[in-house]
């Protein structure tokens, strides 16, 4: 067994742990990364295959080798999940995700608080464990924007320090200034979506993403090829950690990668510190790291997964777990569809960065009254092609056609020659809430390659404030497509009650050690010298897609390490 | 020969064609044909396969041409309108069973033995022979989980996982064995894999024309292109 010693080891190199490799590096701290999957290169991405990359997923984690299960319920059979949409790669998913980059709105932090004040306790189920963030809006506000301008983010300011401009997203929480890009070009699709969602009177803007609009640190701009969501970018102006914080890491002379590894365990002693990392190297081999500091950041799965599988005498329930709250709280975004096409025009909507490429905000959070209605919360609604990838494998396989054709045979056939350049999706992505029996954690019978323990999901979404508002967003995408003046407009089917994308929980995040995980830095409130960092600590989800906020938190917590804790190793709160 | 051999005969013609291009070399698919007429009578009572003649990279004959016909049910050519055939959706599938798919051999062996039992059971004849009517009949029970005798895989996961290969096969790129000449991308009016749409091509209402229809390989030889003439430069 190998034995190596370092300052900080991170385990998982993605959205969160390029961003601390970069800071800690900076900072003089000895970092060593391990990541699963390979470290590729824009070269690798030349290659526009929709085959290999947005049906094989050749970017995600291979379901077999990799199995995550799930079941609806405790009392049902846990199986493993067809499709595992996260990253497997240094750079984690921004390597292949859409790129949106959205701040959360200020009632985003405070769901609870904010609820109760509108409407009353009784408006929040009474089995959701629906709570508010350790921290603001303000307090993630200047770590927003170093993202925004360190990454290079695109879009229009709708809120500059408190003042409504004309363009951007109106409800969107204060800026300090506008995003470091224009907005990306609206393709047909959005030009169609903006029309309709004005003549309703709602306020559509081209979705902010981390994709280059124009230039920007040495990278080329977008070159609108449309393969882009499932893809690596092969101009490199997609703002993926690969591209943006692994060259900073390199930089520093402070960081060392090492792929094809995987974590097993996080080493700790009887005095209630971690020491380290214990890991199978690429050639199978079993390796330990000692650390003053360990980092995970990896998907939440794993967040999970390796503080069960790191149990001691001292930690039985799993380590860092005092509070048993490890694992539960498990959110997912749902998608409500619906399909629109035209006889009377094209769309080509494989024009463009692909997924949710305009937006309105108008149904999103608490931004409009809830008052009277079934369900709190709302989603982001946008215009996307059938699965946020607008290849033609992509429609065939995710567009259902219309009521009365059928799925396959010469009308099937003429459906798809007909309307696949003519048709755009409109969806909504719903703020799920958390409820404590949505969790991770060991499958008792299915193990990965590693002959580990599958992480075994337990979730349902279809909760009455969930199904209630899932069927009033319909409706609305419905009213938009109408407006669209589009001839054909039909709904998707909502499907099983699976997790759907991006997900949240399993090592809340809080302000009472016996009720969350960590702290507002990330710190194990058990363990000072664990950070677990990312969207497994998100205490409710929002309706925006959670990267930006979870590299936010990295830079947030990349601060309080180099700044505080680096000084005086200790608890932070 | 009677109108329901001469259509079969043709039908077998056009499996041919498929696995002919995975073999890439020798196979003449009159020859093909011919040889499976005249064993179609060891074809009905299930006999082996003469030895002579080449195949593809992974299903036997008859497996081969019963994945033709199902996937030509699924995407049916016409004129002017490619289908399965046209775009060698079994090439695309032989292949990748040999490759890519490969733990996926024992799914389409138990599904195909499936299916023919079940059309035996209920029609008399293998899939391939019937009808194209009645073949229809036979995949909508199968989509519906109607038909009878399936146990792994299910008559709707086998009809499902067919379904999804033959829309891989039609729409992925050209290099895979499939979308001949790019037919299936020339159906849906996809221009295939285009580096960059300009500021006009995002304004256009009307169908895509300005570049002709790019595959990978296309590609490949212009990026190896521009490192040749960068190095020499």
């Amino acid at each position: 067994m190998a034995i190596e010693k370092t300052d900080v080891v991170i385990v998982g190199v993605g959205a969160v742990g390029g961003i601390l490799a970069a800071e800690l590096g900076k900072a003089g701290m000895k970092v060593i990364g391990l990541e699963r999957g390979p470290r590729l290169t824009t070269q690798d991405f030349s290659a526009l295959d929709e085959l290999r990359y947005f049906q094989r997923q050749e970017l995600r984690p291979n379901a077999k080798r990799q199995p995550v299960t799930w079941r609806p319920n405790a009392k049902s059979n846990a199986k493993p999940l067809p499709i595992l949409n996260y990253g497997n790669q240094a750079g984690g998913g921004t390597v292949h995700y859409g790129a949106l980059s959205w701040r959360f709105h200020e009632d985003d932090f405070r769901a609870r608080s904010h609820t109760i004040e509108r409407y009353g306790a009784s408006a929040i189920p009474a089995d959701s464990s629906l709570t508010d963030w350790p921290l603001t809006y303000a307090d993630l506000e200047p770590f927003y924007d170093r993202a925004e301008y360190e990454l290079g983010v695109s879009g229009k300011a709708g809120n500059l320090q408190g003042r409504k401009t004309d363009a951007g997203n109106p409800f969107e929480a204060p800026r300090r200034r506008e995003y470091p890009l224009p907005a990306l070009l609206p393709d047909q699709s959005g030009v169609i979506f903006t029309a309709a969602a004005q003549k309703l009177g709602y306020h559509p803007f081209s979705s902010p993403r981390a994709i280059l609009s124009q230039p920007y640190n040495g990278r080329a701009g977008c070159t609108y090829c449309g393969f882009c969501q499932s893809f690596g970018c092969h101009m490199a102006a997609k703002s993926s950690i690969l591209v943006t914080k692994l060259p900073e890491a390199d930089a520093t002379g402070n960081f060392k990668l090492l792929t094809g590894t995987m974590a097993y365990r996080v080493n700790s002693d009887n005095s209630g510190r971690v020491t380290g990392v214990s890991y199978y190297g690429a050639d199978g081999s079993d390796n330990t790291i000692e650390a003053d500091l360990v980092i995970l950041a990896t998907f939440i799965y794993d967040n999970t997964r390796l503080l069960l599988l790191s149990k001691t005498a001292k930690f039985p329930n799993g380590l860092a777990n005092s509070s048993g709250q490890l694992g539960e709280h498990l959110m997912a975004h749902i998608g409500a569809r619906v399909f629109v096409a035209f006889d009377d025009r094209y769309v080509n909507i494989y024009m463009g960065p692909s997924a949710q490429k305009h937006s309105l905000d108008d149904f999103n959070a608490d931004n409009f009254d809830h008052a009277g209605m079934t369900f709190i919360r709302g989603a982001q609604l946008s215009v996307t092609p059938a699965d946020l990838e607008a290849g033609p494998i992509g429609a065939s396989i995710n567009m259902n056609p219309p009521p009365g054709i059928p799925r396959w045979g010469a009308a099937y056939r003429d459906f798809l020659a007909k309307y696949f350049a003519r048709y755009a999706a409109f969806i909504a992505q719903t703020e799920n809430l958390p409820y404590a029996d949505q969790t991770i954690d060991l499958d008792p019978h299915v193990r990965d390659q590693y002959g580990m323990p599958a992480p075994r999901l337990t979730y349902d979404w279809r909760r009455p404030n969930e199904v209630a508002r899932i069927e009033f967003l319909l409706n609305k995408l419905e009213e938009l497509g109408r407006a669209s003046g589009a001839q054909h407009v039909w709904r998707s089917p909502t499907g099983s009650g699976a997790p759907g994308a991006h997900h949240e929980g399993g090592t809340r995040m809080g302000t009472d050690p016996k009720l969350s995980v960590v702290n507002r830095y990330g710190q194990s409130w058990d363990i000072p010298n664990l950070f677990i960092i990312g969207s497994s600590t998100f205490p409710t989800m929002s309706g925006f897609n959670p990267t930006l906020t979870i590299q936010a938190l990295a830079y947030w917590s990349a601060d309080a390490i180099v700044n505080r804790y680096k000084k005086n190793p200790g608890a932070l709160v | 020969m009677s109108k329901h051999d001469s259509t079969r005969r043709s039908f077998l013609k056009r499996a041919a064609v498929g696995a002919g291009a995975v073999a890439g070399s020798g196979l003449v698919p009159d020859v093909y044909a011919q040889a499976l007429d005249q064993h179609k009578d060891d074809a009905a009572a299930g006999a082996s396969r003469p030895t002579s003649i080449q195949h593809g990279a992974f299903f036997n004959y008859e497996q081969a041409a019963t994945i033709a016909a199902f996937s030509e049910r699924l995407m049916p050519g016409a004129p002017g309108k490619a289908g399965a055939r046209d775009t060698g959706v079994l090439n695309y599938i032989d292949l990748a069973l040999a490759g890519a798919y490969a733990d996926l051999q024992d799914f389409y062996r138990r599904g195909l033995a499936q299916l023919d039992a079940y059309c035996r059971a209920t029609y008399k004849q293998p899939f391939v022979q019937l009808e194209p009517a009645r073949q229809d009949e036979v995949i909508t029970a199968l989509e519906q989980g109607k038909a009878a005798g399936f146990s792994w895989p299910t008559a709707p996961e086998f009809f499902n996982v067919v379904r999804t290969h033959t829309m891989e096969g039609m729409f992925a790129d050209p290099i895979y064995g499939g979308n001949r000449d790019f037919a299936g991308w020339r159906l849906v009016g996809f221009p295939g894999a285009q580096g960059n749409f300009t500021a006009t091509d995002l304004q256009n209402k009307q169908t895509f024309t300005r570049a002709p229809i790019t595959g990978l390989q296309a590609q490949a030889g212009l990026q190896a292109q521009a490192k040749v003439s960068g190095r020499t430069e």
